[in-house]
């Protein structure tokens, strides 16, 4: 079989686009902002994965969307985001048989089989609580980039302590924290552990087995995986780019269902 | 009695998370003086100004203040009570007082929602949430705030809609960017309002339903002082809702009405003069460390 497969995941927050060979090495992958016309970024996303890859739309043997806008992608089938994390993963850390997916706006929990076959699920949706939208606020409140959470985090000494776990009321204890003189470090741990808490709740009933992989945005934030990993007692594995895995499950999907499986 | 009922008076203050309310009543029960006020984050200080404004409003000085009860989620804060009472129990009295036949009290504040059944007068069942944001007063400042609109505009506003749009979050956050694809959308504006009110209606009526809603219906909290919501909640719960004239006191006035019988309890039993000490110990901090 020879030929590339395009994997398109258009998140809340961010789209991504995978493309790999007939080998399933990946050839080229992407990230942009969502934006509110799916179509058009799923386009645009596409476009520029080929032109990593450095080839043209002719040679895309079949190509698979996920994610909340993925319907408008026009890729050549649709697939929910639990089946195509899986398979991302699975393609990633073949030992891999536990995802925790912290997303943008919901966050998932997911077992497999070592064929990345999803065994079971749990997701959070209706509640941002546990998602990576917390963060987002708690940076712009302590004013610091989404990227020096992790390492500042990290420094904390002394986590502080949160009474509600959502977001909305969050937003004003964190307020009430910086007022009572808790060092930003503090708080982001804090928060951390708020995250790791409610995600810890969504993983009962769910029986969970190592490896553990965190994907999703989520899994950029050191702190946030060190939290998760003390409140699970698990080592968790991290991919190089935690965002991509949904799009290359999709492409791996596409390169499946052209294989004939 | 060395005391004379027709000279005392009794305060109750109800210390929010958003407002600090006080209600002053004679031997009667009958309200001579409310006063609402924003709690901010120095609950004493605060105590003592709504405190210091509502006898100046009643005329009554504080040393004929014969008992005082806090209660609310700042109780602890108020130096000069004599007493704490939870914020159900003096609800439920407050409703109860100016309802006498109420069976259902749905209350709606800043950050909590509450439903209440009661019974003759008596606190039966109830059930609380003050975990999430939806379901509760943050959701409509929220909303607010994303439109750029005041609460009181925003009410009216929604008012001129028959139609409102479904608002299918049920979470705050996603509610908010759900309100801006909405307007994106080209959905009209007192549409969307409409639409915003029902959903945190629908909330809170979903917990009220677990307790069986049985009318009268009394619907008090800051909350219900919007005209907005309260066409919600009589569309949501299909049946009328009787709105106080000042719904954000009826805690406080369970509470000074729960004060007065404490202290005639107190004078009955011969115990009053101690409580009377104390009471001007906590005049004394309240003139001294109150400003």
């Amino acid at each position: 079989m020879s030929g590339y497969f395009l994997g398109i995941d258009i998140g809340a927050a961010s789209s991504k686009a995978v493309v790999i060979d007939s080998r399933r090495m990946i050839a080229g992958a992407v990230v942009i902002p969502s934006g509110t016309n799916y179509a058009t970024t799923a386009a645009a996303v596409r476009d520029e994965a080929l032109r990593q890859a450095g080839i043209q739309s002719p040679a895309i043997s079949a190509s698979a969307a996920t994610g909340i806008g993925g319907r408008n992608a026009g890729a050549d089938s649709y697939h929910g985001v639990i089946i195509c994390d899986a398979r991302g993963v699975n393609l990633t850390f073949p030992n891999a048989r536990t995802i925790i997916d912290i997303g943008g706006q919901g966050s998932q929990v997911i077992t497999m089989d070592s064929e990345g076959r999803v065994i079971n699920f749990n997701v959070s949706e209706i509640c941002a609580t546990g998602s990576a939208r917390l963060l987002q606020v708690v940076a712009r409140i302590l004013q610091i980039g989404i990227d020096e959470i992790g390492p500042l985090s990290l420094k904390s000494t002394k986590p502080s302590s949160f009474s509600t776990s959502c977001t909305v009321f969050l937003e004003t204890e964190v307020i009430t924290r910086i007022s009572q003189g808790d060092r930003p470090e503090d708080i982001l741990d804090g928060i951390h552990r708020s995250i790791a808490d409610k995600i810890s709740g969504m993983s009962r009933g769910v029986a969970l087995e190592k490896d553990f992989a965190v994907i999703g945005g989520g899994a950029l934030d050191s702190g946030l995986v060190q939290a998760i990993e003390e409140k699970l007692a698990v080592t968790a594995l991290v991919p190089e780019n935690p965002r991509l895995m949904a799009a290359l499950g999709a492409a791996a999907v596409a390169h499946g269902h052209h294989a004939g499986k | 009695m060395e005391y004379e009922a027709s000279k005392l008076f009794f305060a109750g203050i109800d210390i929010g998370s958003t407002m600090s309310k006080v209600v002053v009543v004679d031997a009667g029960g009958k309200m001579l003086g409310y006063v609402v006020g924003q709690t901010g984050a120095e609950h004493r200080r605060r105590a003592n100004k709504v405190m210091e404004d509502v006898l100046l409003k009643a005329g009554v000085p504080l040393d004929q203040v014969a008992y005082i009860i806090s209660t609310g989620y700042g109780r602890v804060n108020v130096p000069f009570a004599d007493r704490q009472v939870t914020e159900l129990t003096c609800h439920a009295k407050g409703v109860a007082s100016l309802f006498p036949d109420v069976r259902t009290a749905i209350d709606i504040g800043g950050q909590d929602a509450k439903v209440l059944k009661i019974k003759g007068g008596r606190l039966t069942d109830f059930l609380t949430n003050d975990k999430c944001a939806a379901g509760t007063g943050r959701f409509l400042e929220v909303a607010a705030e994303t439109l750029g609109l005041g609460l009181n505009e925003m009410g009216q506003i929604s008012l001129q809609s028959d139609t409102p749009v479904k608002i299918n979050s049920l979470c705050t956050i996603f509610a908010q960017q759900e309100i801006i694809s909405r307007l994106s959308e080209g959905q009209p504006l007192t549409d969307i309002l409409a639409g915003v009110y029902i959903a945190v209606t629908t909330r809170v009526v979903k917990l009220a339903r677990q307790l069986k809603v049985e009318p009268p219906v009394v619907f008090t909290g800051g909350v219900a002082k919007n005209a907005g919501m309260v066409k919600a909640m009589q569309t949501v719960l299909g049946t009328p809702v009787l709105v106080p004239e000042e719904p954000l006191i009826t805690g406080a006035l369970g509470a000074a009405i729960l004060a007065r019988d404490e202290a005639f309890k107190l004078v009955k039993d011969g115990r009053y003069t101690m409580e009377k000490k104390q009471l001007s110990e906590a005049y004394i901090e309240f003139t001294e460390k109150g400003r």
